[in-house]
């Protein structure tokens, strides 16, 4: 008997049952996750490593345990992150492995389920997404099953509850038992096991094409992929646009200007009197003023609908399919076409995607992806603040803008790519099924996304209000516009008030665009002050995770590149306007 | 020949291939039998069809994997 089983023995009673939940990756293991644990989730960074995990609470016949959605992986061999993560907590050891199969691919996913005998845990496991097998022409023996893997086989439809109860039944029983470890196999001595039991357990039967078989075809080929994979894109960003306009028009702006607003005016009125101390707080930047309109009325509303969008793509199993249509051009600026997924995060927020280039990839490409998303691409509250800026006076400047985006984008991707050494990794990856998301599953992602958006960005935004609330008031505000009017009127063109944008732009990236929002400004100005904005400062957070990845000179240099980008590309762009408006006019 | 110069909805059968783990546990092994599900555009991924499973393999990773075209 090994030490780990008598490890297993000595669990005291009382304590919580730990369960491991693990399987290959994209077959449902989060969604069963989402069903079986309650609204108390934490996500949280395995020690040494920068893979995340989550962890939950399950309640089941007057049982507590914890239950632990480990990184999926094809094997144990620890040559990932999240391998070596799900072979360290195998080895810390556990009550039970709830090892989800996917019945749509039963052969790569027995690999994991037998090499998970091994260890001296009882398995039970859970042959999930039946349906869609079934839809697929395949039949799987799931008693046969269970004898051949020599546990319980619990088949489920996890999306739609189905087989769930009865998992959690046989799971809890089997936790207060004991498993022997399994004979360890050679690779080719376990393909060959595998192939024996997949022979004698399936049976496959031809059927018709479904719909969703014949859009994963269409969506992988270039064509009609392309076309498809761009459809996408421009839905995404009407439902973000034009969804985050109406509901800043219909709800939230009429509730904060006619109602909130009036009232803590009226409350601030009766207890300070009237004077400096009341306009900080209530004057036209006061803190309550903007502290409430700026982040709740103009930019939650986006940042919620990205959020929303980006979670549904990534739960259906869509954005791979967009890796790999884009890996060819992708990889002309040197970055492999998964990358992909961070950039579009980045157009959310760009601190989970600086953190999203630890996946899989090399230090040069992490460091491409984090210079582009620092560069170029502006987070949803920045999106937030340029469509209200622009959105109602010119279109056709907004676009421009965003074209402007990504053409500095491959620009600078060009440039990184010469200037730092290194390679980066071919792809190789399994395109995973497409399927419509479990609402539960899309819930929970949402939340923790939003809870971290309003800790990590709130923050720092109420600061740059309270700062800008305390220089505009006071007239600090003058003084400095004073001394840098001559750069911001001469080269840029803009009022010298602008001077408050660069202020707070250092702090959060729409806090460089919101300030001009309140003065009357041509359209020449507004596209100048919209560039300047876009490629100025990373903000305050992004800095801070630059330093935490990488490395302060790194950061600086990401921070020092931008900004002079910033300066001299808005400078340009106003003095080439300014001579074609002057002939024109 | 190399996977890379195969043709969209042939069928191959891989003789010989880097020593590569993902590719291996990918299910991509000697005598693997797929069909080319499709080519990108500008030197992309292949993506070949093993059983029901759709796998993208790098431009440069599938011109070292040699195939024989099943009839």
């Amino acid at each position: 008997m090994s030490c780990h089983v008598m490890e297993a023995q000595e669990r005291p009673r009382d304590k919580k049952l730990k369960i491991l939940l693990m399987g290959n990756p994209n077959v449902g293991k989060s969604v069963v996750f989402s069903k079986l644990t309650g609204l108390q989730v934490v996500s949280s960074n395995y020690a040494g490593t920068t893979v995340d995990y989550t962890l939950g609470n399950i309640t089941f016949s007057n049982k507590e345990g914890v239950l632990i959605d480990v990184p999926g992986t094809y094997s144990l061999e620890a040559t990932s992150e999240a391998e070596r993560v799900a072979v360290a907590l195998l080895e810390e050891g556990a009550d039970l492995i709830i090892c989800v199969l996917d019945a749509t691919h039963l052969e790569r996913n027995l690999d994991l389920a037998l090499k998970l005998q091994e260890y001296p845990i009882p398995i039970v496991y859970s042959l999930n997404l039946l349906d869609v097998a079934e839809r697929q022409g395949i039949k799987i023996d799931v008693e046969k099953l269970s004898e051949e893997l020599g546990s319980p086989v619990i088949p489920t439809v996890a999306i739609k509850n189905k087989g769930l109860m009865e998992l959690m039944r046989t799971a809890m029983k089997l936790s207060q038992e004991k498993k022997e470890p399994g004979p360890k196999l050679e690779d080719e001595e376990r393909w060959k096991r595998i192939k024996e039991i997949v022979d004698k357990v399936q049976i496959q039967v031809d059927k018709e094409l479904t719909f969703i078989e014949k859009l994963e075809n269409w969506t992988i080929q270039p064509w009609p992929g392309i076309p498809i994979a761009l459809l996408v894109l421009i839905a995404s960003l009407g439902v973000v646009v034009g969804g985050g306009k109406a509901l800043r028009a219909a709800i939230l702006l009429p509730l904060v200007r006619q109602v909130i607003m009036p009232l803590l005016n009226k409350i601030v009125s009766l207890v300070i009197p009237a004077g400096i101390l009341r306009n900080v707080l209530v004057g036209e930047f006061g803190i309550f003023v903007i502290g409430i309109e700026w982040p709740f009325a103009l930019i939650l509303p986006y940042v919620f609908l990205f959020y929303l969008v980006f979670s549904f793509l990534e739960d259906s199993g869509y954005l791979p399919r967009i890796g790999v249509l884009a890996d060819g051009i992708l990889r002309r600026i040197g970055i492999q076409g998964g990358n992909i997924i961070p950039i579009m995060l980045g157009y959310g927020c760009a601190v989970p995607a600086i953190i999203g280039t630890r996946a899989a990839t090399t230090y040069k490409e992490r460091i491409m992806v984090a210079s582009l998303v620092s560069f170029a691409v502006p987070c949803a509250s920045q999106s937030g603040a340029f469509f209200a800026l622009l959105g109602d006076k010119s279109i056709l400047a907004l676009i421009f803008v965003y074209l402007l985006s990504i053409l500095a984008m491959l620009t600078v991707g060009k440039i990184v790519n010469k200037v730092i050494p290194g390679k980066s990794q071919p792809m190789l990856l399994e395109v995973p099924n497409l399927l419509l998301p479990d609402k539960d599953a899309l819930k929970k992602k949402l939340k923790i996304r939003m809870k971290h958006f309003l800790i990590d960005a709130e923050g720092p935004m109420l600061i740059g209000i309270v700062i800008a609330a305390i220089v505009a008031e006071t007239g600090i505000l003058n003084e400095i516009s004073k001394l840098i009017a001559p750069f911001v009127e001469g080269w840029l063109g803009m009022p010298k008030e602008t001077s408050l944008s660069l202020l707070l732009g250092i702090i959060r990236r729409e806090l460089a665009v919101l300030p001009l929002l309140e003065m009357n400004l041509t359209t020449l100005q507004l596209i100048t002050g919209a560039i300047v904005a876009l490629f100025y400062l990373p903000c305050l957070s992004v800095f801070g995770v630059l330093v935490k990845e990488f490395s302060l000179k790194v950061a600086l240099f990401i921070g020092l590149i931008t900004t002079t980008s910033a300066f001299l590309l808005g400078g340009l762009f106003n003095q080439i306007g300014s001579i074609i408006l002057g002939f024109v006019g | 020949m190399p996977l890379a110069e195969g043709r969209k909805l042939s069928i191959y059968r891989i003789e010989d291939l880097p020593d590569s783990h993902l590719l291996k546990v990918l299910g991509i092994r000697k005598g693997t039998q797929f069909i080319i599900q499709s080519k990108q555009p500008f030197k992309g991924p292949i993506v070949v069809k093993v059983g029901n499973r759709s796998i993208a393999i790098d431009y440069d990773i599938a011109k070292k994997i040699e195939v024989e075209e099943v009839a």
